[in-house]
């Protein structure tokens, strides 16, 4: 116990007022120690059982994707002399699960397992970008006001008046050169828009409330108000945009790629390696398009849940 | 559909003058983190043509009691207990049929909500709202309904009702839009009104209007009030009977003059002597100490126990039911009013009786 | 309501004038540029590029290009004279008055490098089966989601609302491309094989659609054309409507939960109205206010959206154009798709705003 400091004028503590601050807007406000508020969260994630199996979903995606390639006993590259007598490819078998693709008979788990290495790269990276550049954008926006917003917010809705897909699709056959790190670029760069208008709205919306102007009131710079009070309040929307994001990214890519615009086939993704897929239809080779797909709709389904997931256990209103 | 509840068994009809008869009431809410007695055992009766006040703090359960004698509750969450008898104009509403209570409903039976603004559609006009309830329950024709709707305008004061009801709800200001609810609770003359705080989403200036409206309204017609509200002020202008409630139980009931100027529970003491007056000007507002209990948790015998000044063993073990007082016909949920209560009985009304008289003191006009 | 419309156009103009820009950007910063085609023909010498370059304009400063790609900018004209047409009115305006006909602003989007057809020809010519598979996905998959969306509000938690979600979660994350596969191999594979694999006329009955002598052929046996169309309708239909579903069945709910739970769905009981004049004519006329809006939003991918389908179906539309004119490096192409689409989108919007703002009695103008 320490002892009161009887009588004196007690100094402003900046500290102390954030705190009264938070507590002002409570229901808004994250709690002060991160480490209750990341074990608060993972409670709350824990219950919602979609999100778990996604995440179990994914985390298989990802050790399959970090391992499959290592310990297959395929290589990638070994193509086997085709055998003509089934140049339609072979069903799923014990030895290929997935069967055999037409042509080059290539193992069809192998490509996906291979594949599962660049898409996952290429949809969680280009969220990545596409996160960081909409919440600097938004924020500028949102917290700078005025003239700037205005520009701002012009330059999203040209962005979104663009049919996307096409620009995507041009970008990549232009400046691509089947290139991972140029793709993902591509991607990330067309994906910020909708983060930019929802991290301005939530700046708009939370920069009126009451804890920001006590912290403003109390000299609190701006800096520190954007990253400790504003952000947080915004990880929750944020979380679920970017899920989107990491969602649409892999299926764009994966069209992309399967076209021949995107990523160059001796990188495999479950979009390039689907190129040739179309032509063995007529001869029944179901297999080859159906498990790369397959894979994309199981991480696009894993990704949505954990997305909902984190959604409710980081929003700071809902009660586990 | 949910709305049905099965086959009961009831017991008598109440005698004709009597339009409203509510009895042994249970309505129980199964949320999340458990179930929620919002209702619980509450009786009262209201005779044609009179006026009813239900009045309770938020969460004491005067809204979901309004509610239920409607049928407006979602069945589940809600549950009506099996016990429960709603008699209205001579038939029972918890067993009836929902095609039957909506014959009923807005025709002679109708109800005024809390928020005029959002109780009305924005998307259609208000004589587009009113006259559909109209022509459903009076089966005329599209024409004379609207004729009507401006009726009913005119009645609740609305100058130039023949533009208004062309007009959407968002045109207008509040204090007409709850004349248009009132027009549209009136337009089939009900037998029984229903306000569910009718002036509390309103300014003070329009809720004297409003409340004037609807005195007059309901003197003229003949038609019974049931008024649900938190402000005594508005019970003791508007109604001639009283239920206290109180964490979803009845707590006392009578007629107006004598529960508010000789409360018999404790809580309606607590509750009148917090009212601010110009009388009790300079005089320490007395307030009840404590908070509503948690519905989840409720005190085990009394729920106004722990906030009661006059409490004593009895209260924690033994549950009070309605007992009479020394006024003929107002009932009081209080140990005070047994035998084992005498001693403090007196002192009790004697410790209110004072309470308001140094307010009354103080003021000069005394 | 008039003042309305005209604020919200002038609005559009910035954003017009931002999406030329990009377009334009994006094409300019392309690698090779439109000789590249040249770059590896002997044949063609430095002297013959640079003369095509200036035949082309494509000496001239880039904002001199720019103007002229737009049709603000004379071609022919000199010092401030370049932005006065031939008849001496200002050359963006519409060819009657300035006499102008270059650029943008007078339609005219060049000729494709590969076809050497006007861009604008083919634009046109590739609109129709577009608008054709998108308009009939997009009434069927709008009607659908709708009804799904309220009866699975209406009957939230039950076994049909369930059924919905997954459903939605399914087909939001299923590939349109991959579906498309899927079913050509189910209906067109070796097993079935009840429905053609792609394409949109059958080629040993009748002529390219769209050709001259289609339209005789058109003419001749009507019933038939229109049934083969039908035919070949079909699985790119059944892929549009499938994955699209999905997203708006759950706007529509959600948009009739938040209409079920407002205070006057309970006044609307509280009237007597029976059950279904509640749900079908006080909530769901709420309900589909937002809805109207998100139809407009939709309304671009009649040209976009239909872009993947078109693809693995060989439809012959404005995805099919802009894939061949990417692979092909068609730049006057490319520009004119993006550039049509674009106005599409903010057209659709804008569209959408003004009939939200006549169906909604609220906002005010």
């Amino acid at each position: 116990m320490t002892e009161q400091p009887g009588g004196s004028i007690p100094e402003i503590n900046v500290e102390e007022v954030e705190r009264r601050a938070e507590e002002a807007g409570v229901d808004y406000e994250v709690q002060l120690e991160s480490l209750n508020q990341w074990q608060l969260a993972w409670r709350k994630f824990r219950k919602h059982r979609l999100a778990l199996i996604g995440l179990g979903i994914l985390i298989v995606l990802v050790a399959a994707a970090l391992i499959g390639p290592i310990i297959s006993p395929f290589v990638f590259n070994n193509v086997p002399k085709p055998d003509v007598a089934v140049y339609a490819g072979r069903g799923p078998s014990l030895t290929h699960p997935f069967g055999e693709t037409g042509g080059l008979q290539r193992d069809v788990l192998q490509l996906v397992v291979n594949g599962a290495r660049t898409s996952l790269l290429i949809g969680f990276s280009s969220m990545a970008i596409g996160v960081i550049i909409g919440t600097i954008i938004g924020s500028l926006a949102g917290y700078v006001g005025g003239f700037a917003d205005n520009v701002l917010m012009r330059i999203v809705d040209v962005m979104l008046s663009l049919p996307l897909l096409f620009v995507i699709l041009v970008a990549s056959r232009f400046f691509g050169n089947g290139n991972v790190l140029l793709i993902i670029v591509i991607f990330g760069v067309f994906s910020w828009m909708g983060i930019a208008r929802l991290v301005r709205s939530l700046f708009l919306s939370i920069r009126e409330r009451e804890f920001v102007e006590a912290a403003k009131a109390v000299g609190v710079r701006d800096r520190r108000i954007i990253f400790r009070h504003i952000l947080p309040n915004a990880i929750s929307p944020i979380v679920v945009s970017a899920s989107l994001i990491v969602a649409a990214n892999i299926i764009g890519e994966a069209f992309v790629s399967f076209l021949g615009f995107g990523v160059n086939p001796i990188y495999p993704t479950w979009g390039n390696v689907l190129t040739n897929a179309l032509t063995f239809i007529p001869v029944g080779n179901w297999w080859w398009p159906f498990f790369p797909g397959l894979a994309i709709i199981m991480t696009v389904l894993a990704v949505n849940f954990i997305g909902d997931g984190l959604r409710d256990a980081l929003d700071p209103r809902s009660r586990a | 559909m949910t709305e049905t509840i099965e086959v009961r068994r009831v017991g008598s009809p109440p005698p004709a003058e009597v339009l409203l008869d509510v009895r042994n009431l249970r309505t129980t809410f199964h949320v999340m983190d458990g179930d929620v007695p919002a209702v619980d055992g509450v009786s009262f009766d209201l005779k044609r043509g009179q006026s009813l006040g239900i009045v309770g703090e938020s969460g004491s359960g005067k809204s979901v009691t309004a509610l239920t004698i409607m049928r407006l509750l979602d069945i589940p969450p809600a549950e009506i207990s099996g016990e429960s008898e709603i008699w209205f104009d001579g038939k029972e509403l918890l067993g009836m049929p929902i095609d039957e209570v909506r014959k009923i409903r807005g025709n002679d039976m109708a109800m005024i909500f809390q928020e005029p603004l959002t109780s009305l559609n924005p998307v259609f006009t208000i004589g587009d709202q009113i006259a559909e309830q109209v022509e459903l329950h009076l089966k005329v024709k599209k024409k004379e309904a609207w004729q009507r709707a401006i009726e009913s305008l005119k009645l609740v004061g609305i100058p130039s009702p023949e533009r208004r009801v062309k007009q959407y709800p968002h045109e207008m200001s509040g204090g007409m839009r709850q004349r248009v609810m009132i027009a549209m609770a009136l337009s089939c003359e009900p037998k029984l009104l229903i306000a569910d705080e009718p002036t509390t989403a309103l300014d003070v200036t329009i809720q004297a209007q409003i409340l004037e409206l609807l005195k007059t309204i309901q003197e003229r017609t003949d038609s019974a009030l049931l008024l649900i509200t938190h402000d005594l002020g508005v019970v003791a202008e508007m109604v001639q009977n009283v239920v206290v409630m109180y964490a979803g139980q009845v707590v006392e009931r009578g007629s107006v003059n004598e529960v508010l100027i000789g409360p018999r529970a404790p809580y309606t003491m607590g509750l009148i002597e917090s009212i601010p007056t110009v009388d009790k000007r300079g005089g320490r507002l007395s307030v009840i100490k404590g908070t509503v209990p948690s519905p989840f948790n409720l005190p085990p015998a009394c729920r106004f126990e722990p906030r009661c000044p006059y409490a004593w063993d009895l209260c924690r073990t033994v549950a009070p039911e309605l007992y009479e007082t020394d006024h003929v016909g107002q009932l009081a949920r209080c140990h005070l009013h047994t035998p084992a209560g005498e001693s403090r009985r007196k002192a009790a009304i004697e410790t209110h009786e004072d309470a308001m008289d140094v307010g009354r003191g103080m003021s000069p006009r005394a | 309501m008039t003042k309305y419309v005209i604020r919200r156009v002038i609005q559009a103009i910035p954003v017009l004038f931002g999406i030329t820009i990009v377009v334009y950007s994006i094409l300019l910063a392309a690698p090779g540029g439109p000789t590249a085609k040249f770059a590896n023909n002997p044949r063609v010498t430095l002297a013959d590029r640079e003369a095509f370059k200036k035949s082309w304009g494509l000496d001239q400063p880039i904002p001199v290009q720019y103007c002229r790609w737009l049709g603000v900018c004379n071609p022919d004209g000199q010092g401030l004279g370049v932005f006065i047409g031939p008849t001496g009115w200002p050359n963006f305006l519409p060819e009657a008055l300035s006499g102008a006909k270059n650029g943008m602003s007078h339609g005219d989007f060049g000729v494709s490098v590969t076809s050497g057809e006007p861009v604008g020809a083919r634009i046109i010519r590739a609109a129709l089966p577009t608008v054709i598979l998108a308009g009939f996905a997009l009434i069927i998959w709008i009607s659908i989601a709708i009804v799904i969306g309220v009866y699975a509000a209406v009957r939230r938690y039950s076994f049909f609302d369930q059924a919905a979600t997954i459903f939605a979660y399914v087909g939001y994350a299923m590939p349109t491309f991959w579906l498309g596969i899927m079913l050509i191999y189910l209906f067109s594979g070796p097993g079935l094989n009840i429905l053609p694999a792609g394409g949109m006329t059958t080629t040993r009955l009748s002529p390219p659609f769209g050709s001259d002598e289609y339209w005789v052929y058109f003419g001749t046996k009507p019933i038939e054309a229109l049934l083969d169309v039908g035919r070949h309708l079909i699985l790119p239909v059944f892929t549009l409507v499938v994955v699209n579903i999905a997203g708006d069945s759950r706007f529509v709910r959600a948009s009739m939960l938040e209409a079920l739970s407002q205070d006057y769905v309970r006044t609307a009981k509280a009237k007597g109205l029976p059950g279904r004049t509640v749900t079908f004519k006080h909530a769901l006329r709420n309900a589909l206010l937002p809805v109207v809006t998100n139809i407009g939003l939709e309304i671009p991918f009649l040209f976009t959206g239909a872009i993947v389908t078109e693809t693995i179906f060989s439809w012959p539309g404005v995805g099919k154009l802009t894939i061949d004119a990417t692979r092909d490096f068609d730049y006057p192409t490319l520009m004119g798709v993006l550039l049509v689409t674009s106005v599409v989108v903010v057209f659709a919007n804008l569209i959408a705003d003004v009939t939200y703002a006549f169906v909604d009695p609220r906002i005010k103008y």
